[in-house]
């Protein structure tokens, strides 16, 4: 399997001298293809920077990130949104949909910012619709559904261009917990069957667990690494796995393992 | 601290809202314009000649004034209250940090009146010079020495247009402050709720219009009509007070053109009840005959029959059947009215007519025996009418003068026969000198027309000229009444006419414009998410700003368009209704210069659209800059 995403001693500074804060403080890591892999800290830590350095909503103070072999801090103009809507899909925690258009409509938009035919795309609606169970809901605007179908209907807009790499933030933070559930199932399903990478920030354990690989951050540094152990490992276990770290994470102690 | 803030805020409000803060400029010139009326030069120089009319008219002036500020309130009000909404969440912040609300509420009359008391410290300045230089314009144009400009400053007008602003914008604050500072913190901030969706939308009829195939057509579309649903009342109202600009201007502007250069001018001076032979006595008494080069009679009288009598000395039984064989018109129909009544008609003697005919530059008639030419003052006669007339003249028909037999040849005489526009005639004859004499009985009224030696006055304007001769005149006793005076009428007319529709036009089509204009720039502000959204979809900036740009088309355009159509109508009506039957006949033209007119504030509007687009677009780009979420 190959890398599809490479990011290389990332830096993120804010403020000046001597008020400066490490946001991100020299973190290096790969994504393979195919791979789900999660991002955890307690809120502070930088996962959210780390994330958003990715989806290019923030620029980076040093190092590199290299998507699919492109660096993608190089990148200006048409090729910068040719990156944001067809290289990765980006799922947020509060969805933004916009609450104008209808949930069609919402799926829809990427195909009008890149001018793809929608007749092509039309099908890979119907599939992704049936697959996510929004096909009740692609007609009603976004006031009109629940949180968890806002959630999807946003989950099948960023996979509508088929990108390469899904970058989710909190995908569950705003759901309650069979709706998050129902979403975690989605994706791992995603991943499994059509073999989406994703990338998942979560200080959530229980969505953390769908993943295969997770990345702790603390201080703006990778501070841990845990992988899923498929298929011996069965989720219950890696969950509690992942609770032994994030209880060292609050305590930042060094003597974890 | 308390003052900074203030400051930090009002600026950064002038600077947000750089459209709303330029109108408040335009309205405070509109204001004191308005206000200093009485300080132009043009109404100076009306105030001597009509000081009536000129009094009658500045008394109307408080009443616009008032009724300015009304409409001007609601401006004010709506725009503060976008921005005040925009703002609550950054109010519910100072609450929060335990600012008091009686201190909330008086930073915000703070805030506002220090940016009132700079829109005043800018406005008033550009307002005096523009007045001014309206004054010298409008002087020129007339024919004004303008020597004797002196600039003047109405300070009446910069304090009425201060207070009248101050009170405004701050009965506005006082209101809207109010409001905010009694809310509940939470509520503050809050976003305001959006309104909620309805299932099915209701603007599927002009979904098609916006163009296939472009990027963001949904969006674009479910924005607008957002905007067009939620907020179709304002539509509305802008797109009547659009058309109530419209309709004032275009018509404003028109009735100017046509009251000026609507004659030809001839005559300077009528001296009343005398002969020319009294009149060059009396000149060359007082040393003025060489300022004259023409001095000559025009006598008019009624025909009465032998004995004396007045009453149906006149019969047109010939011409009344021709007319009512014309097809039908309005101007058919006034005809038959008028002449039904013209039974003892005045009668002018050929060779003095004749005299102003080689003034005018025009051939003089010719009569033979048993003929007249029929004579109607321009203020009755209209393009039309004597069209009709002149159709049945070309006929000779006969009619009978006290018995006689006579034939009415040639064209109808419009000529002005004396400069006194007071002095109409609705129908008379023109008839040989001979002939005068025996159908007047000798018993007529003299006037004697004059005209200013055309080498004494180079140099001059015309209009100086005869305020100066008018001083000399008004030694020697004689009653005159001189060209000057009527054209003050005239000029008067034109100028209140001008000045009024054009004010208002400018107030109406200022606050249509800034009500649409900041309501879509507030709106697209608050809907900044989900232009965030589309960028991180992959939307680049000029996508974005296409889009933006075609619902800035749209949302101006439905108003405005609405607006254009319905004042094409609303100007003919109003021509219909206002103008005299004189000018009726010219509602062609005037209707052309109109459009005209129409057209002109389409590209004012398309001006200001483009300045809405590049608001929206800098919008865009502030959107575009990549910043710190948590």
């Amino acid at each position: 399997m190959q890398n599809i995403l490479e990011i290389e001693s990332l830096r993120k500074y804010y403020g000046k001298n001597n008020s400066q804060t490490k946001a991100l403080d020299g973190i290096t890591f790969q994504v393979m293809q195919g791979e789900f892999l999660g991002i955890m800290g307690s809120s502070g830590s930088g996962k959210s920077t780390l994330l958003n350095c990715i989806a290019t909503v923030i620029r980076p103070t040093g190092g590199r990130i290299v998507m699919q072999g492109e660096e993608i801090q190089h990148l200006k103009g048409d090729m910068l949104a040719q990156y944001r809507g067809q290289t990765i899909g980006y799922l947020f925690q509060n969805f933004e949909l916009l609450d104008n258009l209808t949930g069609r409509e919402n799926i829809l938009l990427p195909l009008s910012l890149h001018s793809v035919p929608e007749a092509e795309s039309d099908r890979r609606l119907e599939k992704l619709a049936s697959y996510l169970e929004v096909v009740d809901v692609l007609d009603k605007f976004p006031s009109q559904m629940s949180g968890g179908q806002k959630q999807r209907i946003a989950a099948a807009r960023a996979l509508i261009l088929d990108p390469a790499m899904i970058l989710a933030d909190e995908p569950t933070g705003a759901l309650d917990s069979k709706n998050a559930k129902a979403l975690m199932e989605k994706m791992t399903g995603l991943n499994r069957e059509q073999k989406a990478t994703i990338l998942m920030v979560t200080h959530d354990c229980n969505a953390a667990s769908y993943c295969k690989r997770i990345l702790f951050i603390q201080d703006g540094v990778i501070f841990h690494e845990l992988r899923r152990d498929i298929p011996r490992e069965s989720q219950q276990a890696f969950y509690e796995r992942i609770l032994k770290v994030i209880a060292q994470l609050g305590g930042g102690s060094a003597n974890v393992l | 601290m308390f003052f900074k803030l203030v400051s930090r805020n009002s600026k950064r409000n002038r600077k947000e809202n750089g459209l709303f803060f330029s109108s408040l400029l335009i309205s405070i010139v509109a204001f004191y314009m308005i206000q200093s009326l009485s300080h132009q030069d043009v109404m100076i120089f009306l105030t001597k000649m009509e000081s009536d009319a000129v009094g009658k008219l500045l008394l109307m002036i408080p009443l616009f004034y008032g009724l300015t500020l009304i409409i001007l309130f609601f401006l004010i009000y709506f725009a503060s209250k976008f921005q005040m909404e925009r703002r609550r969440h950054e109010f519910g912040v100072y609450l929060m940090m335990g600012m008091r609300r009686s201190r909330l509420f008086l930073m915000l009359l703070a805030e506002d009146f220090r940016s009132s008391v700079t829109a005043l410290l800018i406005g008033l300045p550009i307002a005096v010079l523009l007045s001014e230089l309206v004054s010298l314009i409008t002087a020129r144009l007339v024919g004004l020495g303008i020597a004797d400009h002196r600039f003047s400053i109405s300070l009446t007008a910069i304090f009425m247009t201060a207070a009248g602003f101050l009170f405004l914008k701050l009965t506005a604050v006082l209101i809207l402050s109010g409001k905010i500072a009694r809310q509940e913190i939470g509520t503050l901030l809050v976003e305001a709720p959006e309104v909620g969706k309805k299932e099915k939308p209701l603007l599927f009829f002009f979904a098609g219009h916006i163009k296939k195939g472009k990027a963001l057509q949904t969006f674009t579309f479910r924005q607008l009509e957002e905007q067009v649903i939620y907020r179709f009342n304002t539509l509305a109202i802008s797109s009547l007070l659009m058309l109530a600009a419209l309709c004032c201007f275009a018509a404003g502007v028109a009735m100017v053109q046509s009251h000026s250069g609507s004659e030809q001018h001839t005559l300077d001076y009528t001296f009343i009840d005398h002969s020319a032979e009294e009149v060059s006595r009396t000149l060359s008494e007082y040393n003025l005959e060489t300022q004259f080069s023409e001095i000559m009679d025009i006598r008019v009288g009624l025909i009465r029959t032998e004995d004396g009598e007045y009453e149906n000395t006149f019969q047109m039984e010939s011409v009344m059947e021709a007319l009512r064989a014309m097809p039908e018109s309005e101007a058919r129909d006034v005809l038959l009215n008028n002449f039904s009544y013209e039974t003892a008609p005045y009668a002018i003697p050929l060779s003095e007519y004749n005299q102003i005919c080689v003034l005018s530059k025009q051939p003089p008639i010719e009569l033979k025996e048993a003929q007249a030419a029929v004579y109607i003052d321009p203020e009755f006669s209209s393009y039309e009418r004597n069209h009709i007339l002149n159709l049945i003249l070309k006929k000779y028909p006969e009619v009978r003068i006290d018995g006689a037999i006579y034939h009415l040849i040639n064209e109808v005489q419009t000529l002005r026969i004396v400069t006194d526009r007071s002095i109409t005639l609705s129908f008379a004859l023109i008839v040989p000198d001979d002939v005068f004499e025996e159908l007047t009985g000798g018993e007529y009224s003299g006037y004697v027309n004059g005209v200013l030696n055309p080498d004494k006055i180079k140099g001059k304007s015309l209009l100086n000229a005869i305020s100066e001769m008018n001083q000399k005149l008004d030694r020697t006793g004689l009653v005159y009444e001189s060209y000057l005076q009527n054209m003050g009428r005239q000029l008067f007319y034109v100028v209140a006419s001008s000045y009024i529709t054009i004010y208002l036009a400018i107030i109406f089509l200022i606050i249509a414009n800034t009500v649409i204009g900041v309501q879509f720039l507030m709106s697209q502000q608050k809907t900044g998410k989900r232009y965030q959204t589309l960028i991180q979809l992959g939307a680049t900036y000029q996508t974005m700003c296409d889009s933006a740009g075609r619902q800035i088309g749209w949302y101006f355009g439905i108003p405005t368009v609405v607006a254009v159509i319905s004042s094409i109508f609303g100007v003919r009506a109003l021509f219909s209704g206002l103008l005299s039957p004189r000018t009726q006949g010219r509602i062609p033209s005037m209707l052309l210069v109109s459009l005209a007119m129409i057209l002109l504030l389409g590209m004012v509007e398309y001006i200001y659209i483009k300045a809405v687009k590049k608001a929206s677009n800098r919008n865009i780009l502030k959107l575009m800059v990549p910043e710190r979420e948590e």
